[in-house]
């Protein structure tokens, strides 16, 4: 049975302390306890959880849905944001956890890959040269998204088209957007459009797509 | 408390429905109506000419030419149907029954419900799946292999009635079929996709699984394209055989090992397309399943070689040979609902409680052997197993065979469909016909038929008549005629004894 890897890259810099980070947590509790309800999801997903702030960790190795407990996630007073570094581990991480199809096994889903940042990346040389890197493993999709107002768009849309912008950092928000990246990984057990493949359902009302 | 809203349907009636939603699917907002009898189901988007149309068409002649006729009323149980059209605040929207009970998990999962899933929608992904099935869902829940055989004969029995009536489903589905293991009961819904051949073009490929070889192999085609296939009846009938397997065998039967592409979506796509091979295939042993590539938990289910196909019996087997062998890249051989039905209600007549108390499926179809076993636990089956070999006359005095055996064990039903060749047990017997004709009872060591209702039943080996409420012994030979009405059977029986 082939499993869908789904990475989570969560920002926990400075700026996510204190209520985004809580909403954060809610959201992805409540996105685990939708899965589960999911008999298809719970065939199929894995999932994994990178923190990334001025340190760069992978807080949950890919785990299946029911056995998933989700860490405590700490955030530090304040400091850079490496997303260039979360996305060096995640390329090692990716290396070593997705199985690969070869002549003789079926390998996994190609992996679906959630960024969420509020800010922008610090380590802009780094990142950049981890972009081609990124592109090379192959992701299902890669979604990124920019919450609140300071975040900055520009960077994460050289490393996808499909970018969002949540106007705020509050529950409702990460509750919406969690609630989305549910609904995105639990797609395949969706009748198919006779007209052409819908792959995500439509963002959340709170979520511009600004390209 | 939300606000109750009063509409008027499109055919004049009134409709109320509470003003919060209920649940959300792809497509549609759902509401309650006050009394929670029924759902109305918004769109959230437009609909245009077409969909309206087919809708009132649903709702209209299409219920009508079901419903409205003799036994109409034993549809309801097998179709939430839409019943009215309603439009409010611009959208439209459906009124439907809403779903029994028994179709809403009543304890859930294992661990006091670890999964959060008790109240939510039998979905039949639960059940069609072995992890799901061994890991998570509580025994309470998961009925035994009988009542999968009744699901299976509901769900024929409905598709059935669709396609006599011109319709194809277009999309069944886990997602599109309710059902309930612990009464075997099973409900088909999402009716409004319904696809009238030459009338309505579908808006659905269907749902993956599902889907017809044919239909994925040419879906890089435009609409429009002469070679394109699109869902219809034949390709129900693909999905039907589908379901019938994976609820029965709880893995699918083009899953196997075989990797066609190493890219994912390519391979899925061969495989379930283009390429597509019954895992287990007679002779092409292509497509095996790699047992060393399951998981634990999807042992023994999910390992063919274990428990293979022909655990279902040999009217079954012949059917999946057809569905997934000869009709697999040729829909004109895939057999039909009503097949399937028939089969379906042949098989049960063969099965076996297991004597083992602590087998998981509790039953199994009798394998034609003298030394009966359980395929499942593999538990030997010991004492006299009674087994009918069913005759009727198509000739005065002659008597030839029908193909069809009736395993016998105690406190089991004779009914009317056994006792004449005419009748089969569907939704056109009469109450009178579905009552009891006798049962079988083992007492004192003897295996007994007693007569409720027969007038005729008499034991031809000893010429003697056995009135109603008298008891004939079944042994080995004996000839007993059910009925001397045309069509009326005669059983001669076989007793297979397996001594501890």
């Amino acid at each position: 049975m082939r499993r869908l890897p789904v990475y989570l890259l969560l920002d926990t810099s400075g700026s996510m302390r204190g209520e985004p980070i809580e909403a954060v947590k809610v959201g992805l509790d409540a996105m685990v306890a939708s899965l589960r309800q999911d008999p298809f999801a719970l065939e199929s997903v894995h999932i994994s959880i990178i923190t990334f702030d001025k340190d760069v960790k992978q807080i949950m190795p890919l785990t299946e849905l029911e056995s998933m407990q989700i860490p405590d996630i700490q955030t530090p007073e304040s400091g850079p944001t490496h997303l260039g570094m979360a996305l060096e581990l995640l390329c090692q991480k990716v290396d070593a956890e997705v199985q690969l199809s070869t002549p003789e096994r079926k390998g996994d889903w190609m992996p679906l890959l959630f960024i969420m940042t509020d800010g922008k990346p610090s380590d802009v040389q780094l990142y950049n040269q981890m972009i081609p890197e990124v592109k090379k493993r192959h992701f299902g999709s890669i979604i990124a998204c920019a919450a609140g107002v300071k975040a900055d768009t520009k960077p994460l849309e050289l490393l996808t088209s499909q970018v969002y912008s949540l106007d705020t950092t509050d529950s409702t928000t990460f509750k919406q957007f969690f609630k989305w990246v549910s609904a995105s990984v639990s797609v395949g057990n969706r009748s198919i459009g006779a007209a052409d493949e819908i792959v995500l359902p439509p963002p959340p009302p709170e979520v511009h797509n600004i390209i | 408390m939300a606000n109750t809203v009063k509409i008027k349907a499109t055919d004049g009636s009134d409709v109320e429905f509470v003003d919060t939603v209920i649940g959300a699917g792809g497509m549609k907002d759902v509401y309650f109506s006050p009394d929670k009898s029924h759902v109305v189901a918004f769109f959230r988007d437009r609909q245009d000419f077409n969909a309206k149309d087919r809708l009132q068409n649903i709702t209209g002649v299409y219920r009508e030419k079901i419903f409205n006729q003799i036994g109409g009323e034993y549809w309801k149980d097998l179709y939430c149907w839409p019943t009215k059209i309603v439009e409010h605040n611009g959208k439209l929207g459906l009124v439907c029954p809403t779903y029994h009970k028994h179709f809403f998990f009543s304890t859930g999962s294992i661990n006091n419900d670890f999964l959060g899933i008790k109240g939510k929608e039998k979905e039949g992904k639960w059940y069609a799946s072995a992890k799901n099935q061994n890991k998570f869902l509580d025994p309470k829940e998961r009925g035994d292999w009988f009542k999968y055989f009744q699901i299976c004969i509901n769900i024929s029995r409905a598709v059935r009635r669709l396609h006599a009536a011109g319709l194809a489903h277009s999309d069944l589905s886990y997602k599109n079929v309710l059902l309930d293991p612990t009464s075997g009961k099973a409900s088909i819904i999402d009716i409004d996709g319904l696809v009238v051949p030459g009338k309505y073009p579908p808006d659905v490929l269907g749902t993956p699984d599902f889907i017809a070889p044919e239909v994925i192999a040419t879906k890089h085609l435009k609409m429009g394209d002469a070679a394109r296939q699109l869902p219809k009846i034949t390709t129900d009938r693909h999905a039907l055989a589908v379901m019938i397997y994976m609820y029965l065998l709880y893995r699918h039967p083009l899953r196997g090992g075989k990797v066609w592409d190493t890219d994912p979506a390519k391979d899925e796509d061969l495989s379930m397309g283009a390429k597509a091979l019954f895992v287990e295939h007679p002779t092409d042993t292509a497509n095996r399943v790699k047992v060393k590539d399951l998981q634990p938990s999807q042992l023994p289910q999910g390992d063919p070689t274990k428990i293979p196909y022909s655990v279902c019996g040999p009217y079954l087997k012949k059917l999946f040979d057809s569905a997934f062998i000869d009709g697999l890249h040729n829909p004109a051989a895939r057999p039909t609902a009503d097949e399937w039905e028939q089969a379906l209600l042949k098989t049960v007549d063969l099965m076996q409680p297991c004597q083992n108390p602590s087998c998981w499926h509790k039953w199994f179809v009798f394998d034609n052997t003298a030394k009966p076993k359980c395929p499942f636990c593999g538990a030997e089956y010991h004492g006299q197993l009674p087994v009918l070999n069913l005759y009727s006359s198509r000739r005065a005095g002659t008597f030839t065979p029908d193909d069809y055996r009736l395993m016998v064990f105690s406190e089991q039903g004779l009914y009317q469909w056994h006792v004449n060749r005419n009748i089969s047990p569907n939704e056109k017997l009469t109450a009178e016909q579905k009552k009891r004709a006798g049962y079988f009872l083992f007492h004192n060591n003897k295996w007994l038929l007693v007569n409720e209702r027969l007038n005729d039943l008499e034991d031809k080996t000893e010429g003697k008549k056995i009135l109603i409420g008298q008891f004939v012994e079944l042994t080995d030979g004996k000839q007993i005629l059910l009925s001397k009405e045309d069509g009326g059977r005669l059983i001669i029986v076989q007793l297979v004894a397996n001594k501890r």
